[in-house]
């Protein structure tokens, strides 16, 4: 059997609440060495379509693979493949950071001795050795989002998902993130990352989505000069073309 | 199936991790063994200097002298007081999830939300088997210290119904964890604990109800000769019952709300 082209594959996915709001007919894929980043309003339909892909909201209709894997079906050998941030990190507030961090990595399917090693590395990568013994409840809303992407990754997934990573981090942690994805992608991860920063986005993403409406509505060229003025006429376009229609 | 079980000593370490390092699970432990013990002592107390309406309340009780009065007093606050430290005790656990917000890492991992409930359970069943050998010691001090050694050696066998009637207790609260869940917070949890706590209380002074599991423990306390063994032996379904529906909630869960 040929592996899989995407690490992530979601067809005609749709999932409406009452109100209209939802993702209404999406398809997304993210490739192994490929970072898709989605970016939208609020209320675009982000989160949704992210608690979609993880399996935290079942589709009115569509579906999502996983490493060709059907998410409604996915087993333990898929979901310790995969790491994610979206809506609240893996950060119990009576737990300090490596407490939070060793639970992290025996939940992804790590044993004791992997654990060990893993909550160790990641503590140097995301510079969290100054709070490994701070109890989550005291951190700053930074280092508890550092400590929840550290949770997300320290497993070393072949498919990241994160949801506004970056919008509690300080510079610095902005750029270990960065670096930190980078890193992952080019040992051969997908990641599908969102945000409303474009620009912090487009330096490190292969493709830009835009999500407008529960819908995908375009594309924007990472290398572009003005990502923000792309991304505001797609937008208004959408919103004046649904109007008229 | 090694795969279930490992899943399943992963949520146990995990869970129990967060139950010791928790303040709530101490300070419920704490509330339950000093509130227990102090209304207890309290009511022995004004029991002996002749107070009429303690002894009106005491019932049948107030008739007993040494352990089995002591007992007798203990078991019926537990009855109630007990349940709704459970309660709320299985509230927090379930219900923070939803509070705190960290249910939506609990998704996408390769240990099943099932599995991490049903840890939960677990957890929380070596916790209360732990309060009910710790009330039993309580207990016992008091009576020791009230002298039952001496004037009512014979007596002390009456130890034995504290730690049954604790655990009792702590089946019949296991709706609460269900009821955490599907209401996705700590609210309906505590409430499910007041519907089935002034239920029992209720149907149990009502000396009604011998054959409801979540009636049994707490006619049981009050007057243990009306309750047949195999009454108390229907206790254990409410856990299995509203375990089994818990585990299936956690399943079945979306962070649609």
């Amino acid at each position: 059997m040929s592996a899989p082209a995407a690490r992530i594959e979601a067809s005609a996915l749709v999932r409406e609440f009452r109100g209209g709001a939802g993702v209404h007919g999406l398809d997304l894929t993210v490739a192994p060495g490929e970072v898709h980043a989605i970016v939208g309003l609020n209320g675009a339909g982000k989160t949704t379509l992210m608690r979609l892909l993880l399996g935290m909201l079942r589709p009115d209709r569509g579906d999502v693979r996983i490493d060709g894997v059907d998410v409604q079906k996915a087993g333990p050998e898929t979901w310790r493949r995969v790491g994610h941030l979206v809506d609240h990190p893996l950060a119990y507030a009576e737990l300090d950071a490596r407490a939070n961090l060793r639970a992290a990595a025996r939940l992804h399917g790590l044993d004791r001795q992997e654990a060990a090693a893993a909550v160790d590395a990641v503590i140097a990568e995301f510079d969290l050795a100054r709070y490994a013994d701070v109890r989550a409840s005291r951190l700053s809303l930074g280092n508890r989002q550092r400590v929840g992407l550290a949770a997300a990754l320290l497993h070393g997934p072949r498919l990241i998902v994160l949801d506004e990573p970056t919008s509690a981090l300080d510079p610095a942690g902005v750029i270990l993130l960065r670096e930190s994805l980078l890193r992952r992608v080019a040992a051969g991860a997908g990641v599908l990352v969102s945000s409303h920063h474009l620009d912090e986005v487009a330096r490190i993403a292969d493709r830009i989505t835009i999500i407008n409406d529960g819908r995908a509505i375009g594309t924007l060229d990472p290398s572009g000069v003005d990502l923000e003025r792309a991304f505001f006429a797609a937008v208004h376009a959408d919103d004046r073309a649904r109007s008229a229609a | 199936m090694n795969g279930m079980l490992h899943g399943f000593g992963v949520a146990f370490a995990f869970e129990a991790r967060k139950a010791v390092a928790s303040r709530v699970m101490v300070s419920i432990t704490v509330l339950l063994l000093a509130g227990v013990a102090a209304i207890a002592l309290g009511m022995l107390l004004a029991a002996a200097s002749g107070q009429e309406q303690v002894l009106a309340k005491l019932g049948p009780i107030g008739e007993l002298d040494g352990w089995a009065r002591l007992v007798g007093v203990v078991v019926q606050v537990t009855a109630a007081g007990g349940l709704g430290a459970f309660g709320v005790a299985l509230s927090w656990m379930f219900g923070r999830e939803f509070a705190d917000g960290t249910v939506s890492a609990l998704f996408a991992l390769p240990v099943s939300r099932p599995t991490i409930a049903l840890a939960k359970l677990t957890v929380f069943g070596v916790w209360a088997a732990g309060v009910a050998v710790l009330l039993t010691v309580v207990v016992a001090v008091l009576g020791f210290a009230m002298g039952f050694g001496a004037t009512d050696a014979a007596g002390v066998v009456e130890l034995a119904r504290v730690p049954a009637l604790a655990a009792l207790t702590a089946l019949i609260a296991v709706p609460a964890a269900w009821a955490a869940t599907i209401g996705r917070g700590l609210l309906p949890g505590i409430g499910a604990t007041v519907v089935i706590m002034v239920v029992a209380q209720v149907l149990a002074v009502s000396e009604l109800g011998t054959w409801i599991p979540i009636v049994a423990p707490a006619l049981w306390a009050i007057a243990p000769a009306s309750v047949p063994t195999a009454a108390l032996l229907t206790v254990p379904s409410v856990p299995l019952v509203f375990g089994a529906l818990c585990a299936l909630a956690w399943s079945r869960l979306q962070l649609d709300w």
